[in-house]
């Protein structure tokens, strides 16, 4: 985040929402996010964005009888 | 890296357990592997984009992991351990249908890429889009990024792994499990750019 702050706070998206950023690198963004719409608004967006494809997956219904079939197969062949 | 064969090399030089005895009753390791099956039905339904093939993909994990429980040390991370058993299936699976796809997308944007055309169409992008947002047009454009980003993004997004588990899983450094994993939520943000069409038309 030097020369341009909007880029390099672009390039650390993803490391931040992970939080494996160091402290120092998170206080960086933090204070960018406060002072920048810009980038504040494509974080949240990203966030957002997250928990959609999270919960879309994790919703999907799993199959009736799954987990019974498994079962059944997995103590036929054992 | 969780390979089969390094964990039973392991485990016959050092850390003799219960479970090796002889005639050791498997069912305790089967009532706790059978738990995580609906997690990893979910991966699978990500990784082979069908149904009948994540249930394929499942059965034959459990299968596997079954018959090699012994190599299983009890109190490590069993999930991760299904899913390396889980990710070794599938890749045999691929090898057999000799359908191991393209590694390398050409194009990559920035992780604003997204937000930016969508922002050209509507002015507050974070709340509208993601309201038309269905979960139809995210499961379409996970399925376009190609697979060995996919993955990655699966496990760590869906599945819930993190990066050193992913790295043990796939059998990849660390390092890569970032790359691809950025890349391919990268991959994402474009394939549902490229198909804003689609929900505009919704």
């Amino acid at each position: 985040m030097s020369a341009d702050p909007c880029r390099g706070a672009e390039s650390l998206l993803q490391p931040y929402l992970d939080r494996v950023l160091t402290e120092a690198e998170v206080a960086r963004i933090d204070g960018h996010l406060q002072e920048c719409s810009y980038c504040s608004d494509r974080y949240v967006f990203e966030r957002s964005l997250r928990t959609a494809v999270k919960s879309c997956c994790s919703e999907e219904p799993v199959p009736d009888g799954f987990v019974e079939r498994l079962r059944r197969r997995c103590s036929d062949q054992a | 890296m969780l390979l089969l064969t390094d964990t039973l090399a392991g485990m016959a030089s050092s850390d003799p357990s219960p479970a090796l005895t002889a005639g050791a009753d498997r069912t305790p390791f089967e009532e706790e592997a059978l738990t995580h099956a609906e997690q990893l039905y979910r991966i699978a339904l990500r990784l082979t984009g069908s149904q009948q093939s994540a249930e394929d993909l499942v059965q034959d994990t459990y299968l596997r992991a079954f018959r090699a429980w012994q190599s299983y040390r009890p109190g490590t991370n069993l999930a991760a351990w299904l899913a390396t058993i889980m990710r070794n299936a599938n890749l045999d699976e691929l090898r057999r249908q000799s359908r191991r796809p393209v590694q390398e997308p050409l194009d990559d944007d920035g992780d604003y890429y997204l937000y930016n055309r969508l922002a050209e169409s509507t002015p507050q992008p974070q709340d509208e889009v993601l309201a038309r947002l269905s979960g139809t047009a995210i499961l379409a454009a996970l399925a376009e990024v190609p697979e060995n980003f996919r993955e990655v993004v699966v496990l760590v997004d869906v599945g819930d792994f993190s990066y050193a588990e992913a790295a043990g899983i796939l059998d990849i450094p660390i390092g890569t499990v970032m790359s691809r994993l950025y890349r391919g939520r990268r991959l994402l943000k474009r394939a549902l750019a490229d198909r804003a069409g689609e929900w505009e038309a919704a």
